[in-house]
């Protein structure tokens, strides 16, 4: 029996439970410093990019814990200015460590928007707006892989767009694994390249299939997967008696940004009866570029594709569109469960519209509207530039590369991805050395301890397969301009000159 | 508009550098003409929406019909983009035609309301767009998170634990069952289930249907999700949990994970935590609470007894998007093992990001204990809210809203024509309205066929009218009711009579 708590709780009802006065006055006097200190100052190339504590100092000076007793606004106004300050601004034209950077205005007053609008896009009823804007969206994005029909979601996290479409495939293959489970299939096979996203393992993991079943496939000296050796994975597998389901192409890898040959993948799954998806997280921004979208030829072959907008075309994190070239309804069958308390038949309208089942989340963040926004804001052929530019910049980048003693290039690049090696004086002329490779391997991280202490820069490093630590410089912000560019060539070289 | 008129101008710059006709040298986008934008959109924000989020003679939503809307809206994305004028204008058609979820008379989801402090935290995340994988990138936000967890492991009463924040309750319940399934069996992780003997989990027929999404998701299958009977108040009965898990065993198949929930979507009902934690404990059970709507009864002292026992469980999802206002999203799994089982079981090592050789102490590099790669920075939110408000002020908030509850319930008690389904322990007060001309009529299927279609229709007008909105579906063989939920702060009393005497007077002709 439920406790009769009653009206003598004390508690006055009649008026609102807070403070809504006070509440407009932060919010306003926030505005002012979030502008200040979060927008002017984030691009702005005469700040830090990072002001850099250790955990434990940083712990102090946040006073992290949570209290009984709520604080006045003036300590709240401070906190906000903290935050601001003690953050990496990943607006800033010289941070460069990441798939995402800089900040498109439109965009942000598209992400200030989402979150005062407060609402989950699941059903037309409670969010109309925000449903049709999606629809329109992924249909966009769609046209532009080739394909005039079709279906798709918003997932947060292209991760979870891979899961999505890995979980899609295999229901096609066997849609009664949806209520039976694994169980009785057969050990299934996936494919992706060695270069590939971290994610399609993780993905195996999670829906039950064992990372032991991804069959990382070998890529060339460019880091394209290689089509032979894909056929030939197939048929190891297929020897070994597991069933091949699912080949995951990259287009755009994270580290070397190179684009797997999706047509003559796409023969190999055709003739194999395999499901093609295309990680075009990073690179499916280039389908807006005339001048670079043959980088992705053949995509309108796959079965799914997943791009994020929030990478190349800095909509904000997150935004990650799963597109499949499916009309018939499969990810509605495959994902839907007809919640009644959601998705009730007998509504006034039509419920089609109710996409919300297609997801296999329930709540779900509106991330639609900050790119429609930026897309109304700047058109196809102002963000097709803005690709166009980040390439632009990647070339000039390159040939200074080229000219400039101590640099050396890991691999001449197809897209942004620039990576590299910077040789201090001290190894200049040791290639031949057998210590060189492991001393080189120091370098990297000795010179992105002092960019991040000085905050003047952020880029990253990463060892890959037998190569050492060395740069992956990417260009995404068209506010990085050519000083920017030179000035982070010097900046390596004065961080790196005496090691 | 970008580029063009400065085009010219920029090319005869001093070194000037031109690749692939792109000038490189000044920044291409106008950045004041940008930052003007953002104010002026923040100004419409301030006024059309936070200003009137109190204001009841504002409509709860502007109703048009899908064809319509879409001509309204002018959706198309086309080649070349608009002025700042214009785009102003979109956004305040986007305000004028979306629900309004901070009305004080939107009482149709889970989440409702505003917290300023919360929406000052988001504005501030939006503009720093961080991601929170590593500390090099996100100290302030790892950090935060760090805490934020820790705070929540104390309220459900664990000594110690691991957690994290995650874009959805179904996405935390999924996180769970593939941690149960992980600790069952860690070799599932590689080698995948198939040859496995069935794995089954058990949960209460009135739980989320994320459960259903996930175990199809995970590869266990939805079958292979056993739901256990509830009682009259919508809460799992242990002697049934005891003999399906039996069942399960006879059977030959193996269980492996029990999920309770603490606050049901729709009767927002209580399973008892304790008598399930015993069974549990009894069989060697994972035992996962799905508190997602329940969780925040732990900030308040008067109410936390509804989750008793919820120590006992090794994973618990809670969402303080729902009654605690901080946002969507922001949803918490917190795990009692403290031996690194969240990274074992999801972590993956990306060379790229985690790297191991970097200057500062990278067990900070939280980021691979998820299944994302980039991650939002959703605890923040809470903190700063919980920072303003204080336990105290969260308490009182959970409290008034329970109080309202009890009061909507009482009024609904006096009132002809309102009828209780049960007596709610939560925030979800269920019932039917039966409008006059149903009054006399015999108990029978023909009332309730006929009553069945009075919810959809008082719906109808209610949205057409913008006055309000609130939920109603059929449930386990009764007919359409309606689901109120309180939550948000900004609600008063003149709320809860008005929705009553709103109801009644839609559906006076019915």
């Amino acid at each position: 029996m439920a406790e009769p708590s009653g009206i003598g709780d004390s508690i006055p009802l009649d008026d609102p439970g807070l403070d809504i006065a006070a509440g407009e006055e932060f919010l306003q006097e926030v505005f002012q410093i979030l502008l200040e200190e979060g927008v002017q100052k984030s691009t702005d190339v005469t700040q830090k990019v990072c002001e850099w504590k250790e955990p434990q100092e940083l712990r102090e000076l946040m006073d992290l814990e949570l209290r009984s007793d709520g604080e006045g606004q003036e300590r709240l106004l401070q906190r906000c200015r903290d935050v601001l300050r003690l953050s990496v601004r990943t607006g800033h034209p010289r941070f460069f460590n990441q798939l995402f950077s800089g900040l498109d205005h439109h965009a942000l007053a598209g992400r200030f928007l989402t979150e005062t609008l407060n609402t989950s896009p699941y059903t037309y009823e409670v969010a109309p707006v925000l449903v049709l804007m999606e629809e329109q969206v992924l249909a966009k994005l769609r046209e532009l892989v080739g394909w005039s029909s079709g279906d798709g979601i918003f997932a947060p996290g292209g991760s979870m767009s891979n899961m999505l479409a890995m979980n899609v495939a295999r229901f096609r293959r066997f849609p009664e694994s949806r209520s039976r489970g694994n169980w009785d299939l057969p050990r299934l096979g996936l494919f992706a390249s060695q270069e590939s996203h971290y994610s399609i393992l993780k993905g195996a993991a999670l829906l039950g299939i064992g990372t032991d079943n991804v069959h990382l496939v070998r890529t060339d000296e460019r880091g394209k997967m290689i089509p032979e050796e894909l056929e030939k994975e197939i048929q190891r597998v297929k020897a070994e008696g597991s069933e091949p389901l699912f080949v995951c192409a990259t287009s755009g890898t994270t580290v070397l940004g190179a684009f797997d040959p999706l047509d003559a993948i796409a023969d190999i799954c055709a003739r194999h009866g395999l499901w093609l998806h295309v990680d075009a997280a990073w690179g499916g921004s280039a389908l807006l570029s005339p001048q670079l979208r043959h980088l992705l030829a053949g995509i309108h072959r796959s079965d799914s594709v997943t791009w994020n907008p929030h990478k190349l075309l800095m909509v904000g994190l997150q935004c990650s569109a799963f597109l499949l070239r499916d009309s018939s309804g499969l990810l509605q069958r495959c994902h839907g469960v007809g919640a009644s308390y959601l998705f009730q038949q007998d509504k006034f309208y039509d419920v089609s519209l109710d996409t919300g089942d297609k997801s296999p989340q329930c709540g779900r963040r509106a991330d639609g509207l900050k790119l429609w926004i930026l897309w109304k804001a700047v058109g196809t052929r102002g963000l097709g530039w803005r690709v166009e530019r980040a390439f632009a910049a990647t070339r000039y980048l390159l040939e200074q590369v080229k000219r400039r003693e101590g640099f050396q290039l890991v691999m001449e690049p197809e897209f942004i991805n620039l990576c590299f090696w910077f040789i201090p004086p001290s190894l200049q002329g040791q290639e031949s050395s057998p210590e060189f490779w492991d001393k080189l391997g120091k370098v990297a991280p000795a010179i992105k301890e002092k960019m991040i202490r000085r905050g003047s820069m952020m880029v990253g490093y990463q060892p890959l397969g037998s190569r050492v630590n060395f740069f992956r410089q990417i260009i995404t912000n068209p506010a990085v301009t050519r000083q920017d560019l030179d000035f982070f060539l010097d900046e390596i070289q004065e961080l790196g000159w005496d090691l | 508009m970008e580029v063009g008129a400065g085009k010219q101008e920029m090319l005869q710059k001093k070194s000037a550098v031109l690749v692939d006709g792109v000038i490189l040298n000044g920044p291409i986008m106008d950045s004041k003409a940008g930052e003007k934008f953002v104010e002026e959109a923040c100004k419409i924000i301030m006024e059309e929406i936070v200003q009137k989020a109190d204001d009841v003679t504002e409509k709860v939503c502007e109703w048009q019909a899908p064809e319509k809307l879409k001509q309204i809206l002018d959706l198309e994305m086309r080649d070349t983009g608009e002025c700042h004028q214009k785009i102003l204008q979109l956004c305040r058609d986007v305000i004028k035609y979306s629900v309004k979820t901070n009305h004080p008379r939107f009482f149709n989801q889970l989440y409702a309301g505003m917290d300023y402090y919360s929406l000052v935290a988001r504005f501030i995340t939006e503009a720093l767009n961080p991601s929170v994988y590593t500390y090099e990138v996100s100290p302030v936000f790892l950090l935060v998170e760090e805490a934020v967890i820790k705070k929540m492991i104390e309220f459900i009463g664990w000594e110690e634990g691991d957690g994290i924040f995650n874009p959805g309750g179904s996405v935390s319940n999924m996180y769970a069952m593939n941690l149960a399934r992980y600790k069952f069996c860690p070799e599932i992780k590689e080698k995948g289930l198939s040859g496995l003997p069935r794995l089954v989990l058990f949960a209460s027929e009135e739980c989320h249907y994320s459960m259903k999404k996930a175990a199809s998701f995970l590869g266990i299958g939805t079958e292979n999700v056993y739901f256990i009977k509830t009682d009259e108040r919508g809460k799992m009965i242990p002697e049934e949990l005891e003999k399906q898990v039996q069942r399960a065993r006879k059977e030959g198949s193996a269980p492996f994970l029990v999920c309770a929930t603490a606050g049901t979507t729709v009767l927002g009902a209580f399973d008892p935590l304790d008598k399930i934690a015993d069974i549990c404990e009894n069989h060697g059970l994972w035992l996962h609470v799905d508190a997602s709507w329940g969780g925040s009864a732990l900030i308040s002292r008067k109410h936390r007894r509804l989750l008793h026992g919820i120590h006992r469980a090794d994973s618990v999802a809670w969402n303080p998007h729902k009654m605690l206002l901080a946002g969507i999203q922001c949803c918490a799994l917190l795990v009692k093992d403290n031996s690194g089982l969240l990274k074992k079981c999801y972590s993956a090592e990306a060379a790229y990001l985690f790297q191991q050789d970097k200057f500062y102490d990278v067990s900070y590099d939280t980021g691979d204990k998820s299944i994302q790669c980039s991650r939002r920075p959703d605890a923040f939110k809470f903190w700063l809210m919980w920072k303003a408000l204080g336990t105290t002020g969260l308490e009182e908030r959970v409290n008034r809203a329970l109080a309202l509850a009890r009061y909507l319930v009482e009024e609904i008690k006096k009132r002809e024509g309102f009828q209780l389904l049960l007596e709610p322990e939560y925030a979800n007060v269920c019932f039917w309205y039966i409008p006059p001309s149903l009054r006399k009529m015999e108990d029978g299927p023909e009332f309730w066929e006929k009553l069945h279609q009075v919810a959809p229709i008082i719906k109808e007008r209610m949205m057409k009218k913008g006055s309000m909105m609130l939920g109603y579906q059929p449930h386990w063989g009764k007919v359409n009711f309606f689901r109120q939920v309180v939550i948000s702060p900004q609600v008063s009393r003149e709320d809860m009579d008005f929705l009553l005497d709103e109801i009644e007077l839609l559906a006076k002709d019915l």
